[in-house]
């Protein structure tokens, strides 16, 4: 055990002093939660909403007044044609049409008026909010065109502290990115300290081969603390992303999600032969990972033949899981799945780097 | 066999039969020898000779064909773990954590060993690496790199080191302080096993070499004896005169063989004295005074050289 601690010091200690490392763990994320945040938190605060209606009558007008009072919403009022065209510039981010015989239809009980809303989908994170706070605003008028007494505010509170915006749907995608490549990027130092014969040194001293794997690991599992500080901590401060789940099934999630990742770590050193190898190697894991499992914009929004790749990925789940206990998004897949495929992954890389992976 | 000096009439290394290839390539092809408690052995001959694999099986890093190893008693092949708490290792290439200073290295591996063995600071003393104590071993030269290799063998105070070219890239000085440092091993009762292709360092260290190539062991014994074994004759060297043939000095009293070498003569001679006597009557007849006139005695390069048809350092 001591062997094991002291070898886990000289991997941090290695660690801080490779400027390279430290960038790729600590700062890329940091970075990616700062620049995305200035971009889409700016977005966010002030959103405009073209509300065209054709209705002209007290029930649309209390509609408009229902949108005019969300937070951070300006109502703007034109024909559907001017709209559409501002919202082409980008102007307003979405527009509302309210058609003619929109109150004769409520008022009269004769199935759901059509309320037309357009989005643009190419803006993922303003479209998911947008059609939520459509969603809450069209439910709460429901409600109370049910004649269901104010039993609607509560719900409305709720949208008010858990704010969905962009950046809160990026936190917890981008931790997951993080511990992505804090996993994989274990090749690297592995394939180096193989090439330097440091393993075949090692192997001449009574340290076991297990404590030479523990302390890789206990070291990732560390930093993927200090990175899980990190981005929470700053998602938290600069935009207010608050974290609504459980921290033990966090904890367990980023647990096992790291696990798997270091496990394909292993799998690249096994094929890797030399450092720049493995580096090249990590490349080409790590970009498609990043960018088909739901990090930037929701699987959901993506053509059907990516949808199967990003199926398969685990980062998909780490990321969906991490996103559903964090900050209630969405479900990809129910949270079992996501514990499931990912210690699915563990095992399958576990076995392969078993079988292939040479110390000398 | 829990002291070193306790060792008694067993050998501390017997290796029988070892066979290593790769492909094609017989690394080790039928290697047998023994190494007796509290010796230097040193294994000997050019790169490529097959050395360092057959120092890798015994150290248990590596796994032969076929053959039998008993390292401190112990199966190196198939009990390997049963040996590394009890022996010191030196790669060919020092093998250092680039990032970690010298102190942080050794502290890690002392701590690879339960607590036995020499201090940090004794070590860094013996191999004089003081002034770079605080140094990232990234940033030591090719010398000092090997001096901390050799140290790092050193931490547990092992029974039997094996050192693996230790002093290639050492500049001379450095070179006999690790030479101080191994015949101090000795002193102390532990067991040596080096490779070199360094001649004089195996004819100042080792009790006895073995002489390896292309994979077999091709005379083994103590220096002398491999010298004595081939060489009964002495050699009569003198800088080349013009004017003097081959035929004049073969000719002189005791001369079996004449050899040139980089501008000098190697007359090779059972009497030394009358074949320096001849050799001075020539030249005085010619008018001239041989220049670095010496008498040399046939050494483990010359043995080499006779053994292989070639220079050890080609």
């Amino acid at each position: 055990m001591r062997a094991l601690l002291l070898l886990t010091v000289a991997n941090i200690k290695s660690f801080t002093r490779d400027r390279a490392a430290l960038f790729w763990t600590l700062a890329f994320p940091l970075i990616f939660v700062l620049l995305f945040g200035s971009i889409f938190s700016g977005g966010s605060s002030e959103r405009s909403i073209g509300f065209a209606d054709l209705d002209k009558t007290s029930a649309s007008g209390q509609l408009k007044t229902a949108f005019a009072a969300l937070p951070n919403v300006k109502v703007v009022d034109g024909t559907e044609d001017e709209l559409l065209a501002s919202m082409k510039k980008g102007d307003v981010s979405t527009v509302i049409v309210v058609p003619v015989g929109y109150s004769a239809t409520v008022a009269a009980r004769q199935g759901p008026a059509n309320v037309a809303v357009y989005t643009d989908p190419s803006q993922s994170a303003a479209d998911a909010t947008t059609r939520q706070l459509v969603g809450f605003v069209l439910s709460a008028v429901n409600q109370q065109a049910a004649g269901v007494p104010p039993a609607v505010e509560p719900a409305f509170k709720t949208i008010q502290t858990n704010d969905l915006t962009f950046i809160s749907y990026l936190v917890p995608s981008i931790l997951g990115m993080s511990l992505m490549q804090l996993g994989i990027f274990a090749s690297i130092p592995l394939v180096a300290d193989r090439q330097e014969l440091i393993l075949k040194r090692l192997q001449a001293t009574p340290l076991r081969r297990w404590q030479l794997v523990g302390s890789n690991v206990l070291m990732r599992l560390l930093i993927a603390i200090v990175q899980t500080a990190i981005i929470v901590g700053v998602g938290s401060a600069a935009y207010h992303v608050q974290v609504a789940g459980s921290w033990l099934l966090i904890g367990l999630l980023i647990l096992l999600g790291s696990h798997s990742f270091i496990a394909l770590g292993y799998v690249i050193a096994s094929f890797a032969k030399t450092e720049d190898a493995a580096n090249g190697m990590t490349s080409v894991v790590q970009f498609p990972l990043m960018f088909l499992s739901g990090t930037f914009f929701p699987i959901d929004a993506m053509p059907d033949a990516l949808k199967t790749v990003a199926r398969a990925l685990p980062l998909t789940y780490l990321g969906d899981g991490l996103r559903q206990v964090m900050v209630d998004g969405t479900p990809f897949s129910p949270l079992w799945v996501c514990f499931a495929v990912l210690a699915l992954w563990l095992v399958a890389c576990f076995g392969i780097a078993a079988r292939f992976f040479k110390w000398q | 066999m829990s002291t070193p000096t306790a060792a008694g009439a067993d050998p501390v290394i017997r290796v029988a039969g070892l066979h290593k290839a790769y492909g094609e390539t017989r690394a080790v092809d039928g290697v047998s020898f023994e190494v007796q408690a509290g010796t230097i052995f040193g294994l000997l001959g050019p790169n490529g000779a097959g050395k360092t694999t057959t120092v890798e099986v015994l150290e248990g890093l590596r796994e032969p064909d076929r053959g039998e190893v008993r390292v401190l008693g112990v199966d190196a092949i198939h009990d390997p773990d049963a040996l590394k708490a009890r022996i010191g290792v030196s790669l060919q290439t020092a093998a250092l954590y680039p990032k970690l200073t010298v102190v942080e290295v050794l502290d890690l591996f002392r701590g690879f060993y339960d607590g036995r063995g020499r201090s940090t600071d004794e070590l860094i003393g013996l191999m004089d690496l003081g002034e770079k104590r605080t140094t990232r071993t990234q940033d030591l030269s090719g010398g000092q790199r090997q001096r901390l290799s050799v140290a790092l063998a050193l931490v547990n105070d092992p029974e039997l080191v094996f050192l693996d070219e230790p002093t290639t890239g050492m500049d001379p000085a450095a070179r006999r302080m690790l030479w101080d440092v191994v015949l101090g091993l000795k002193a102390a009762g532990h067991t040596v096993l080096l490779t070199t292709h360094y001649l004089e360092e195996a004819e100042v260290l080792c009790d006895r070499v073995a002489i390896m190539d292309h994979g077999k062991i091709l005379e083994e014994g103590t220096v002398e004896e491999l010298v004595s074994r081939r060489f009964k004759e002495r050699a009569v060297r003198f800088d080349t005169i013009d004017g003097l043939p081959d035929e004049r000095l073969t000719a002189m009293p005791g001369v079996t063989s004449v050899k040139h070498e980089n501008g000098e003569v190697l007359i090779y001679t059972r009497d030394v004295a009358a074949t320096i006597g001849a050799v001075l009557d020539a030249a005085e007849a010619l008018g001239v005074e041989p220049a670095n006139l010496g008498v040399r005695r046939a050494t483990l390069e010359d043995v080499f050289l006779d053994l292989t048809g070639r220079a050890l350092r080609d």
